[in-house]
């Protein structure tokens, strides 16, 4: 039960979070059997920051393992998660590969990852496998990991915990409750400032306001994103007027549809860089666009530099 | 004179009754949604849902729909609203179409009408009106052999990719003539059809190359004690790496001043690059290109290969893939813009497959027709006109393919 405890309090206060490995505090059947405990626990403190956090750290701690690890045992534990791997040991150019992956048990982890290197496109690709360092597979497996103790804590399901335990999640709750506290979401700034658009969005804004033409996909990102900045549905429509084909009640009934307000009454954000990229919407991008994977972070960032830069102005 | 929609309705109704098996019915039928265009009422008939392979068979013969659709995904219940059947899956579906495509015609045979001022043009259709400044057009397109040639080259990169470097098998693989101006590719393998569409989006980057970076495909700078030297991909690597080689060697061959310029390269370079391309052209046998021409780095280099790998990709409309929900046109029904059928073929016949012979599905007498304007173009084995303002007896397919086009009347 202590392990149990510590582990998620290690999860919650290192930095960047990982459960240690220590064969001589604790011995292997304590690790082993405090894990599925720890897990109970988590589902008790019912709290999505904890539970993505302890994944993460429990995740990383088997990432640290794995790499101590040689390829067939890997290639094993792996494969308990379904994975089609193979062991290769195959140079090429100056790199050694050591593991062939099937492409889609790649992808399905890979697509957490932003860097370059981790996009298909730049990987060695054949015959329906990825080929791998071991410190790839070791990395994708990290995420494999994260993936399946998030899916194993149930946050939703009504646990009945026995008097005893509760007290360990009462005192966790407490241990942690600086870290619980949830980070509320940015407030988006109200009125809408056009100067700090994101290239790919002024330039779709330029070309609608000008009459230009503008594709489907471009015309849902501009208006998902005008509407995520606060802009209201009908300044969005107006907008759309200039437009020699506009229609004011298939734009109306389009716009309130990514607004939210028909159908499905989802509200649509507007999609990410990589998303523009690969659609050809994205325009190059400047300084800050290196930094963000979002149009709408671009926006928040740029308001906010505005912002002081304006209140500087003021003071002086 | 017969109302051109009518005469076309029945032609189709003609094949529909006499063809209805060459009707392809998809995997799973309960479990997918059709979609549908009717000749009368011009409007999309979507969610229908069939139990049965005679049910859709019946539905088509009895309602002679301009358009068929299936959709590439499964759902629980495909007749439900969208928020409501029940996403189980989905194809992995390409589309090559012409029409996104630059073609070495231009489209000179394509006009466009101005709905604004009713300005006419040739070409690619513009965005904006030249004269009016409207941006909103009548288009009148048509596939022309070049046309339907690139878009086969571009299917074959497609192809070359599906095989080799993700694996699938040709037996995995279904291609298709769309019945107008592209190709349509699926796979209807166990393994893709969970894939949401952030996973797709990542296969549409492979197929088009967006993202590529050739520092991580081989392209460096090796130090080997106080020298250092360039290496780079080689022609028979796998995947992108010898994709980026192939395309690299191929530019080089071909490379004009001008296209290195365009590159950014500086004039000293350029020449070397020119005077020495025999040799570089030699050294593919060996290490490769990469140390050969005094003072081209890995920023040079770089430039190149990014550039080069733009060829080897393949130009598929990125959209339609990313789409979990697509509808798409069933094989062996007729397109309603040209009379002709969507056609599918095994995966070795890409190379030699006819669209505009092996699409020729309607059977009838020949027809009286007046043509306003139409270019040239081949059905089967023979090309007709061009024509302009003139009456015509021509075969029923040739007849129909114009009247889909709006550019002739029946006239008896």
């Amino acid at each position: 039960m202590d392990r149990a405890e510590r582990r998620i309090v290690e999860a919650l206060t290192s930095n960047p979070p990982e459960v240690s490995y220590n064969p001589y505090a604790y011995n292997e059947d304590i690790e082993l059997l405090s894990f599925p405990v720890a897990i109970v626990l988590v589902a008790a403190l019912a709290n999505d920051y904890i539970k993505r956090r302890y994944a993460l750290a429990e995740a990383r701690r088997a990432y640290s393992l794995f790499k101590l690890e040689n390829e067939e045992k890997i290639a094993e534990i792996a494969g308990k998660f379904g994975w089609k791997i193979r062991v290769i040991n195959r140079q090429i150019g100056f790199i050694r590969f050591s593991f062939a992956l099937h492409f889609i048990d790649y992808l399905k982890n890979a697509i957490a990852f932003h860097e370059k290197e981790w996009k298909l496109v730049n990987r060695m690709v054949h015959n329906g496998e990825v080929y791998l360092s071991k410190h790839d597979v070791a990395r994708l497996l990290q995420e494999e990991v994260r993936r399946y103790i998030e899916s194993k804590i149930d946050l939703s399901a009504e646990v009945k915990i026995p008097e005893e335990i509760l007290k360990y999640v009462e005192k966790i709750r407490q241990i942690c409750s600086e870290k619980i506290k949830e980070t509320p979401l940015e407030p988006i700034p109200s009125g809408v400032v056009n100067d700090a658009f994101p290239p790919c969005i002024r330039e779709l804004y330029e070309a609608i306001k000008s009459g230009r033409h503008v594709s489907h996909i471009g015309r849902f990102t501009l208006t998902a994103f005008l509407l995520n900045i606060g802009m209201d549905a009908e300044s969005v429509i107006n907008l759309f007027r200039s437009l020699a084909d506009f229609n004011e009640r298939i734009t109306r009934y389009q716009i309130e549809h990514i607004a939210g307000e028909r159908g499905s009454r989802t509200k649509y954000t507007s999609p990410k860089c990589d998303t523009l990229r690969t659609h050809g919407l994205c325009v190059g991008s400047d300084e800050l666009c290196r930094r963000v994977k979002h149009p709408l972070t671009y926006y928040l960032r740029r308001t906010r530099a505005l912002e002081k830069r304006e209140k500087a102005r003021v003071e002086e | 004179m017969i109302d051109n929609l009518v005469f076309i309705r029945n032609a189709f109704s003609r094949y529909y009754s006499e063809n209805i098996d060459r009707v392809e019915i998809p995997k799973s039928i309960e479990n997918r949604e059709f979609g549908f265009t009717l000749f009368k009422e011009g409007v999309m008939v979507r969610h229908k849902g069939f139990m049965k392979p005679e049910d859709l068979k019946d539905f088509i013969k009895k309602n002679i729909p301009s358009n068929v659709f299936y959709s590439a995904a499964y759902y629980s219940v495909p007749e439900a609203k969208m928020d409501e059947k029940g996403w189980l899956g989905s194809d992995l579906f390409f589309d090559i179409d012409a029409d996104h495509i630059p073609t070495k015609c231009n489209k000179k045979h394509d006009v466009w009408t101005c709905r604004g001022c009713g300005l006419k043009g040739r070409g690619m259709t513009p965005d904006k009106c030249p004269t009016c400044g409207g941006e909103s057009f009548d288009d009148k397109t048509w596939p022309c052999e070049i046309c339907l040639e690139t878009a086969r080259s571009e299917t074959i990169k497609l192809i070359d990719m599906l095989m080799n470097d993700f694996g699938f098998s040709p037996e995995e693989i279904k291609c298709s003539f769309s019945g107008h101006r592209g190709y349509h590719v699926q796979i209807e393998s166990e393994g893709i059809l969970d894939l949401d569409s952030d996973i797709r989006k990542e296969i549409v980057d492979y197929i088009t190359g967006t993202g590529i970076d050739a520092l991580l495909h081989g392209l460096e700078e090796v130090r080997d004690g106080k020298t250092r030297f360039l290496v780079g991909p080689s022609l028979d690597d796998f995947g992108w790496r010898g994709r980026i080689a192939k395309g690299t060697y191929e530019f080089l061959l071909a490379a004009t001043e001008n296209d290195l310029r365009n590159l950014g390269l500086k004039r000293k370079i350029i020449e070397k690059i020119l005077s020495s391309r025999d040799e570089i052209l030699e050294s593919w046998k060996t290490s490769g290109p990469w140390n050969l021409v005094e003072g081209l780095g890995l920023d040079g280099w770089q430039k190149i290969l990014q550039h080069s790998a733009t060829f080897q990709s393949a130009k598929i409309d990125t959209v339609v893939t990313v789409d979990i929900h697509r509808l798409i046109r069933l094989p062996g029904t007729l397109h309603g813009k040209t009379g002709l059928l969507k056609v599918s073929f095994p995966v070795s016949r890409i190379e030699d497959f006819d669209p505009l012979k092996e699409a020729l599905a309607l059977k009838g007498e020949e027809v009286k027709v007046y043509v306003d304007e139409a270019p040239a173009f081949r059905l089967g084995d023979e090309i007709f006109g061009p024509f302009e303002k003139q009456s015509v007896t021509l075969p029923l397919p040739a007849a129909v393919f114009l009247l889909c086009k709006n550019a002739a009347k029946v006239i008896d």
